[in-house]
C-alpha cells in the first residue's frame, strides 16, 4: 500500500497546487499586443493577452516548463521557467518577423505594375483599364513617371533618352521587335496583349545587372503561370476579329488565339490625317503551352506569327508632290521557351530560357524597294542562391546571335554580331532599414569587337513604417545603332551614368514618390557628312563617323495615387521634369534632341459603378512643346512647337449574356477634338514648313469581348 | 498477492491516466469547438476568435500527433482573414491558416478530403480581401481544391456547402446570383442531412450557413 501513497503523493502536486502565470506582451517599443497567444508548451495551460498585452492564467505544472508567446507577424518567443516557485509578473518583448511593411525594399528606378507585391505602385489590370492606353502596355507605361511623350513614334523615351533606348524583356528575353513595324509619323502599337502579363516592372534607370544594352530603360514583362478562363472566347471590335481557346488539366495548360484584323472600317468612320490607300490589314495567331513537371517547376513554351500589310501616301517634303507612296509587308515571328524552377526549400532557383525571333518587312517607297530582315536568338541562365537574413547572390550569363539586314531594291547588306554577356548580383539586408544591391555586368559584341564592364549599385533605407529612400547608380552600354555599323565597325559602345535618389510613401491605398535624377551620355555616336543638318527622320546615315558625342539628361519626377478618399475612385498625377542636352548624331553643337519635352503631365481617374457593373476613366496629358529643325533659324533646334493637350475617356462595362460573361469597351480619344502637332518639317528649299501630328484628331473606338464557358465560372469581380 | 495488487494498481493508474489525457484532449476540443459554434457568423468577434484560435493552438502544441487541433486553428484563422481590419492583417491571417494546414497535412499523412476543403476555404477568403486583383488566381485555386475534395470524398458537404457560398455571393450578372446557387445549396443540405462525422471532434461546420443562405433564395 506504501507504493499507493507514492503514486498519490507524485500526483496530488499536480491536482491540487494551482499556479498563476502572468505578465504583459509587448513589441519591441512596447506597444501591448493584444490577441497575443501565451502557454506553457505541451501543456494545454495558456490563455490571450487582453486589450492591454496582459495575459494570466493557472497551471497545475510544478516542474521547469516552457513558456511560449506567439502573435501573427511576430517570432516565436520561448523561454524556460521554473514553477517551483511562485511566479512574478512578467514582460516578454517580441521580435517582428520580416515582412514587406519592416523591411525596406529596393525602388529606385522601378515601378511596378503585379498582383504579388503589395509593394507595387499598379496592378496589372490598370493597364487595361487606363483611358488613352489603349491598352497597350507601352501606351500606359507612358504616363507613368519619367516617361516622355512622343506622338509620332513608338517606344518608350525614359529621362531624356531617345526609343532605341529602352529594351523590352519578355521573362528575361529581349524581344527584338516589340512592336508593329514602324511607320513614317505613325506610332505603331506593341505586338503583345496586356493579358498575357502578371506583372509589369518599368525601370526608369539605375536598373539591375541582368540586363543590359539599354541606355535609358528596360521594361520587363513576366508571362503568367496560369489560363485565366477555360473555355472559348470571342474578341470584336471596330479593327479586328479574334478567337481564343484555353484548356487546361492538373499540370498543363494551352492557350491559342488567332485573329484577323482590318482597320478600313474604322478609318471609314474616324477622319484620318494620313492618306490610306490601303489600310492596315493583319492576320497572326499564338499559342501558349504552359507544363509543371515537377513541384515548382514550370516550362512555357510560347510562339507567335504575324503577317501585315499596309500603304499609304506618306507627306515628304522633299517629294515634288509633297507625297511619298509607302507599300509595307510584314512578316513577324517571335518564340521563346522558359524553364523555372526551384531547389532546397527556396535556396537554389534557376530561370532559363531560349527565344527566337524573326521578321522581314518588304517595303517599297515611290516603287524603289527596302527590305529590313532581323533574327535573334538568345539563350539566358539565371541561378540565384538564397542566403540567410533573405540576402540573395545570383549568376547569370546570356548569349546572342544577331543579323540585321537593310536591302535595296534586290541587294541586301547585312550584318551579324554575337553578344555575350555575364553578370554577378548580390542583394544585401545589413539590416532591415537598410538593404543595397551590388552588381556587375560584362559584354562583349563582335560587330565591333569590344568587351565592356559594367557596375551597378542600389542602397534603400526605411525612414519609417511606410516611407523610405533609394539611390541608384551604375553605368550602362549599349551597341551603337546598327545602322552605323555598316559602315564603321570600329565604333565604341556608347554609355550612360545614372545616379537616382528616390523617396516614397506609401500609405493606406495612398502612394506619394518622387524621384530626381541624373546621367551622363558618353561616347555617342556622332556623324560628320560635311552638309547641311538633314532632319529627315528615315534618312541612312551615310557620313563619317566617330565615338565623340556626350550629353546630360537631369530632372525629377513625381508620383501622387490616392485610391482611398473617394469610394470606387481612383486617381493618380505624375509630373515628370526632364533638361538634357545632347551633341550625338549630326549635331554640330550641343542641343535638346527633338524627342525631348521639359514637362509632362498626366492625370488618370478611375471610377468604378457597381450597380451598373461599369468601370469609367478618363486621362488628360499634357506634353510641353519640343524642338524642331529649322532651316531658317540661324539658331540650331530653338524652335518649340505647341504644347500637347489630349483628354481621353473609356468606358467597359460587365454583362451576363445567357451565362456568359461580356465585356463592352468604349473609348473616345481625345475628345476634345484638338489639333495637335508633334513636330514640324520643312522642304528642302526651307520655305514651307509641314505639320507632323497624330493619324486623327477625335477618334473613338468600340469593342466587345464574350467569353464563352460552359460553366459559369466566373469570380465576383472581374474589374 | 500485495505485488500483484500493486502491479493491478500501478497498470489501471497508467491507463487511467492515459484514458484522462484522450479525455482531456477530446474536452478541451469539444470546449474549443461549442465556443467556436457560439460565434455569430454574421458579426464574428474577433477578440473571441483569436482567442478561441489561440485555444486550439496550444491544444496543437499539446498533442503533435493529432491534425484536428492544426485543422480547428487554421478555420479559425480563415474567419480572422474575413473580419480582420485591414489587407495586410488579413493576409497575415490568412497566411497563418496557410501555414497551419501545411502542418496540419504534414501530420494527417495522407490526403484528406477536409484539409482540401478548408484550403478552399482560404482561397475564397483570401480573394474576398481584394478581390479586383486576385478572383483570377484565387478563383482557380478554389475550384481546384474543391475538384480535390470531391475526389477523396464525393460526400462531403462542405464541398457544395462552399460551391453554392461562392456562387450565392457571386452578383447575377457574372453566372452567380441566388437563384443559381439554390440547386447546390440543396444538394449541400441533403449531403450535411446524410452525413455523420467521424467523432464528435470532426469537422461538422457549414450546415447553419446553408440553411441561411436557402432561406434567403425564397
Amino acid at each position: 500500500m506504501k507504493l499507493f501513497y507514492c503514486l498519490l503523493l507524485i500526483i496530488s502536486p499536480a491536482a491540487f497546487a494551482q499556479k498563476s502565470v502572468q505578465g504583459k506582451v509587448t513589441d519591441q517599443k512596447g506597444n501591448a499586443l493584444p490577441g497575443a497567444n501565451v502557454f506553457l508548451k505541451g501543456t494545454y495551460d495558456g490563455g490571450t493577452t487582453d486589450a492591454n498585452g496582459v495575459f494570466a492564467f493557472k497551471t497545475s505544472e510544478s516542474d521547469t516548463v516552457t513558456l511560449t508567446a506567439s502573435y501573427v507577424g511576430f517570432e516565436v518567443f520561448e523561454k524556460k521557467i521554473s514553477l517551483k516557485e511562485s511566479l512574478a509578473a512578467m514582460s516578454i518583448k517580441l521580435e517582428e518577423l520580416a515582412n514587406e511593411l519592416n523591411t525596406v525594399v529596393i525602388t529606385a528606378g522601378a515601378f511596378e505594375a503585379s498582383d504579388e507585391k503589395r509593394m507595387a505602385m499598379l496592378k496589372p489590370l490598370d493597364i487595361v483599364t487606363t483611358a488613352g492606353a489603349a491598352a497597350d502596355i507601352t501606351g500606359a507605361m507612358q504616363f507613368l513617371p519619367g516617361a516622355q511623350r512622343v506622338g509620332e513614334q513608338e517606344g518608350l523615351f525614359v529621362r531624356g533618352g531617345s526609343g532605341q533606348e529602352t529594351k523590352i524583356v519578355i521573362d528575361g528575353m529581349i524581344v527584338q521587335n516589340p512592336f508593329f513595324s514602324s511607320l513614317p509619323d505613325v506610332q505603331s502599337r506593341g505586338r503583345f496583349n496586356p493579358f498575357m502579363f502578371k506583372g509589369t516592372s518599368f525601370s526608369t534607370g539605375g536598373y539591375s545587372a541582368q540586363y543590359g544594352q539599354a541606355l535609358s530603360s528596360v521594361l520587363l514583362l513576366n508571362t503568367t503561370d496560369k489560363i485565366s478562363n477555360n473555355g472559348l472566347g470571342i474578341s470584336l471590335n471596330l479593327a479586328n476579329a479574334g478567337l481564343n481557346y484555353d484548356y487546361a488539366n492538373k499540370n498543363q495548360s494551352v492557350s491559342a488565339v488567332v485573329y484577323y484584323g482590318n482597320l478600313r472600317p474604322l478609318f471609314k468612320l474616324v477622319k484620318q490625317n494620313v492618306e490610306w490607300i490601303h489600310a492596315p490589314e493583319f492576320k497572326g495567331s499564338s499559342l501558349t503551352y504552359r507544363w509543371k513537371p515537377t513541384k515548382n517547376g514550370i516550362l512555357k513554351v510560347y510562339g507567335m506569327c504575324s503577317d501585315s500589310h499596309l500603304s499609304m501616301n506618306s507627306n515628304d517634303p522633299a517629294s515634288d508632290t509633297g507625297k511619298m507612296r509607302l507599300v509595307l509587308k510584314n512578316n513577324n515571328a517571335f518564340t521563346t521557351s522558359t524553364y523555372t524552377d526551384s531547389w532546397g526549400d527556396g535556396r537554389w532557383t534557376l530561370n532559363s530560357g531560349l527565344s527566337y525571333s524573326r521578321n522581314k518587312d518588304n517595303m517599297t517607297y515611290d516603287g524603289v524597294n527596302f527590305d529590313r530582315f532581323d533574327e535573334r536568338a538568345q539563350a539566358r541562365i539565371v541561378l540565384t542562391r538564397l542566403l540567410t537574413g533573405n540576402n540573395t547572390i545570383l549568376f547569370g550569363a546570356e548569349a546572342h546571335a544577331i543579323t540585321i539586314g537593310n536591302g535595296m531594291d534586290g541587294a541586301m547588306y547585312r550584318l551579324k554580331d554575337r553578344y555575350t554577356a555575364a553578370f554577378v548580383e548580390s542583394e544585401i539586408y545589413i539590416t532591415r532599414q537598410l538593404a543595397g544591391r551590388v552588381g556587375v555586368r560584362s559584354e562583349y559584341s563582335s560587330v565591333i569587337s569590344r568587351a565592356n564592364i559594367a557596375p551597378r549599385l542600389s542602397f534603400a533605407y526605411k525612414t519609417g513604417r511606410y516611407s523610405q529612400f533609394s539611390l541608384a547608380a551604375g553605368q550602362f552600354y549599349q551597341n551603337p545603332d546598327y545602322r552605323y555599323l555598316y559602315l564603321n565597325k570600329s565604333l565604341k559602345f556608347e554609355r550612360a551614368d545614372h545616379l537616382i535618389l528616390n523617396y516614397q510613401i506609401i500609405k493606406n491605398q495612398r502612394t506619394f514618390r518622387v524621384e530626381a535624377f541624373y546621367k551622363n551620355y558618353a561616347q555617342l555616336v556622332r556623324e560628320f557628312t560635311g552638309e547641311k543638318y538633314d532632319a529627315d527622320p528615315y534618312r541612312f546615315p551615310w557620313g563619317n563617323t566617330n565615338n565623340g558625342g556626350d550629353g546630360y539628361a537631369r530632372g525629377f519626377d513625381f508620383f501622387w495615387r490616392d485610391q482611398k478618399s473617394i469610394k470606387n475612385l481612383d486617381y493618380w498625377v505624375t509630373y515628370s521634369f526632364v533638361d538634357s542636352k545632347r551633341l550625338f548624331q549630326q549635331f554640330a553643337q550641343s542641343a535638346t534632341p527633338t524627342f525631348i519635352s521639359n514637362h509632362n503631365i498626366s492625370l488618370i481617374t478611375k471610377k468604378w459603378f457597381e450597380k451598373a457593373k461599369t468601370n469609367l476613366s478618363a486621362t488628360y496629358a499634357f506634353t510641353s512643346g519640343r524642338p524642331y529643325y529649322n532651316p531658317n533659324n540661324d539658331e540650331f533646334l530653338k524652335d518649340r512647337t505647341p504644347a500637347v493637350h489630349n483628354v481621353s475617356v473609356q468606358a467597359s462595362k460587365l454583362q451576363s449574356i445567357k451565362g456568359n460573361l461580356v465585356i463592352f469597351y468604349a473609348t473616345v480619344d481625345n475628345i476634345l477634338n484638338t489639333r495637335n502637332v508633334f513636330t514640324y518639317r520643312y522642304t528642302p528649299d526651307g520655305q514651307t514648313r509641314y505639320a507632323v501630328g497624330p493619324q486623327s484628331y477625335r477618334s473613338f473606338f468600340l469593342g466587345m469581348q464574350i467569353m464563352l464557358s460552359k460553366k459559369a465560372k466566373v469570380e465576383k469581380d472581374d474589374f | 498477492m500485495k505485488r500483484l495488487l500493486t502491479f493491478t494498481l500501478l497498470f489501471a493508474l497508467a491507463t487511467g491516466m492515459a484514458w484522462a489525457q484522450n479525455e482531456k484532449y477530446t474536452k478541451a476540443m469539444t470546449d474549443g469547438i461549442n465556443a467556436l459554434m457560439a460565434i455569430d457568423r454574421s458579426k464574428p468577434d474577433a477578440k473571441s476568435l483569436q482567442d478561441i484560435g489561440n485555444r486550439f493552438e496550444r491544444i496543437a502544441a499539446a498533442e503533435p500527433k493529432e491534425w484536428l487541433p492544426k485543422y480547428y486553428a487554421a478555420y479559425t484563422n480563415v474567419l480572422l482573414g474575413f473580419v480582420g481590419a485591414t489587407l495586410t492583417e488579413k493576409d497575415q491571417y490568412l497566411d497563418k491558416a496557410n501555414a497551419l494546414l501545411k502542418d496540419a497535412e504534414t501530420i494527417a499523412g495522407k490526403p484528406n478530403d477536409e484539409l482540401e476543403v478548408l484550403k478552399a476555404y482560404q482561397s475564397q477568403i483570401h480573394l474576398a480581401a481584394d478581390p479586383m486583383n486576385r478572383w483570377q488566381n484565387d478563383g482557380e485555386k478554389f475550384q481546384g481544391f474543391l475538384q480535390a475534395a470531391k475526389s477523396l470524398n464525393a460526400e462531403n458537404p462542405r464541398i457544395y456547402f462552399l460551391e453554392g457560398s461562392s456562387l450565392f455571393y457571386t452578383p447575377d450578372e457574372y453566372g452567380g446570383g441566388k437563384k443559381v446557387a439554390k440547386p447546390i445549396l440543396e444538394k449541400a443540405q441533403q449531403k450535411f442531412n446524410a452525413y455523420k462525422p467521424e467523432t464528435a471532434i470532426h469537422p461538422d461546420w457549414g450546415k447553419m450557413e446553408t440553411e441561411w443562405m436557402l432561406s434567403q433564395t425564397n
